[in-house]
């Protein structure tokens, strides 16, 4: 185990590639983007984080990386002190959907252990002490609940949790208090927020006590029809129930997005596959692209993928675009800090020379 | 063609919009589009949420704003502002101005999921037979009678006896 990996070294290494869960494979992968997971735990006989002072955050940090460390989660999982990381660099581990945006802007000693394939993470010091995280490819709620309970029942044989009968497993905030988990759907809804309809998708989803969401969580924007749909709730029903729901209402979104895509197709084939067609074309010319737009042209491409319109590009590359073009990758790519222009310039380049290449390739 | 929203750039986004039965055509440049899906897409965040629901448990406000954790030294009325409990123990202290909160906020107050092994056989029994009761009453309002009386006997198998207790 590479717990004592050199960060900067290992930070740069994941710039060459992308976590497993962006392969575009599994159920329902053209809709369903990923499946993901998170369980808070806190240390019994430690106040939460918010009342805890430097020495006692210290402990529990020390104690916590040390039971992942020894309960051999996965074989190259290594460890990440944030306080020693630049500001650019966690804005990359954000990115990758590894740290979340609260962890990153946060204060104190605190860390981050995942393996290579990005599946799994584990945040210290987080809200909670501990936050389990593990994302998967496709619809697969099932399989990552599989990985995360497994990875939970090995740390809780060497940490004493939080825990009370009545209330479940302890937390800071009493909206995660219970199961502490936290399960979440990402889709790819462009005909539903074309056509207008993804608002009776909202109120249909609020009615099950479920909450939508952006890309990257709490309060974020939705950028490139991209939506995290996932359970409000934590107490009064089971880690199973939980999921239970969540898996009973995603195929009525994915077929209510697949109906919508037939129906823009049927009224007009030609404006939607012109739509598709401009939109990859724009990426393929263009020398400036905002953060905003690549979001909004890669959606459109990816549905025309989707759809069969655009055939030489694969569902990978685009999934990986969404991430690698985002402002904390490209400033990994150059490194150095850039300005919001100079990553306009620089997003539109990358993503030319990934579509040039797939281009020579034909 | 000309964007209708802001009537200065080209139009590039026709989006058709069904309202009941009538169809309407909307045509918007890229910005203008994107505005529009901005604003569809607004939703309160966690802790949003979590505020408004603080205050409309307030009745019980008067009895807790002296109550503080003897352990992390969180008053009540810290909490009511920040949303952040200090301790373990905060859950026991505040109990009575928690409850309503959780009643709210997850619709029970009772925990049926997992439990760790260290918390004991004992407790995760107990959990267990929880669970079978609420799949019993789901089971008798649907009226699967043939799975209620399957979970009946698992009830008894594991409890470990035949008294009706609830
Ligand atoms: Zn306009
Ligand atoms: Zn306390």
């Amino acid at each position: 185990m590479n717990f004592q990996a050199t960060i900067a070294m290992k930070i740069s290494d994941l710039t060459d590639n992308t976590g497993e869960w962006l392969r575009g494979t599994g159920p329902e992968s053209d809709i369903v983007i990923s499946s993901r997971i998170r369980l808070a735990r806190n240390v019994a006989r430690y106040p939460f984080l918010s009342r805890a002072n430097a020495k006692q955050k210290k402990e529990i940090e020390g104690l916590i990386r040390e039971r992942i460390r020894e309960s051999e989660i996965t074989q190259d999982l290594f460890y990440i002190n944030l306080a020693d990381v630049s500001p650019v660099d966690r804005l990359f581990l954000v990115e990758r959907h590894l740290i979340s945006k609260e962890h990153a802007g946060g204060e104190g000693i605190r860390g981050v252990a995942f393996g290579k394939s990005e599946t799994t993470s584990l945040m210290v010091n987080e809200e909670d002490h501990l936050r389990i995280q593990v994302i998967r490819s496709g619809f697969e709620l099932r399989e990552t609940w599989k990985t995360i309970d497994e990875i939970d029942n090995k740390l809780e044989k060497k940490i004493n949790y939080a825990y009370s009968s009545r209330f479940g497993y302890l937390t800071s905030c009493p909206t995660n208090v219970g199961t502490g988990m936290r399960a979440s759907v990402m889709l790819h809804l462009p005909a539903l927020g074309m056509t207008h309809h993804i608002e009776k998708v909202f109120n249909a989803v609020v009615k099950l006590g479920l909450v939508v969401r952006g890309l990257y969580g709490e309060g974020t924007q939705v950028a490139g029809d991209l939506y995290q749909i996932s359970n409000q709730f934590t107490l009064g029903k089971s880690e199973s129930e939980i999921i239970e729901i969540i898996e009973g209402v995603i195929p009525r979104i994915t077929s209510y997005e697949r109906m919508a895509r037939k129906a823009l197709i049927s009224e007009n084939r030609e404006q939607l596959e012109d739509r598709v067609w401009r939109s990859y074309g724009m990426l393929k010319v263009a020398r400036t692209i905002s953060s905003d737009e690549i979001m909004h042209l890669l959606s459109q491409v990816r549905m025309g993928v989707n759809l069969g319109i655009i055939t030489d590009i694969e569902m990978k590359t685009l999934n990986e675009l969404f991430i690698l073009t985002l402002p904390g990758h490209l400033q990994k790519l150059e490194g150095r800090e850039l300005t919001s222009a100079q990553r306009n310039i620089i997003r539109a380049t990358y993503v030319r020379k990934r579509l040039e290449k797939i281009d020579s390739l034909q | 063609m000309k964007c209708e929203s802001c009537n200065k750039k080209h139009a590039t986004v026709h989006l058709t919009e069904i309202v009941g039965s009538v169809k309407k055509e909307r045509h918007l440049c890229e910005e203008c589009a994107q505005n529009i899906n901005a604003q569809l897409t607004k939703i309160p965040s966690p802790t949003e949420i979590l505020t408004s629901l603080i205050n409309q448990v307030a009745p019980e406000i008067n009895e807790m704003s002296k109550v503080a954790c003897p352990v992390c030294g969180i008053s009540y009325l810290d909490f009511r502002s920040h949303g952040r409990l200090g301790c373990p123990m905060d859950y026991t202290i505040f109990r009575k101005g928690l409850i309503p909160l959780l009643e709210k906020m997850h619709g029970s107050t009772q925990h049926v999921g997992k439990v760790p092994s260290k918390a004991g056989k004992e407790l995760i029994k107990k959990n267990e037979l929880m669970q079978l009761r609420n799949e019993l009453n789901k089971a008798v309002e649907k009226e699967d009678y043939e799975r209620a009386a399957d979970l009946r006997d698992k009830i008894y198998e594991l409890s470990g006896d035949n008294s009706n207790e609830d």
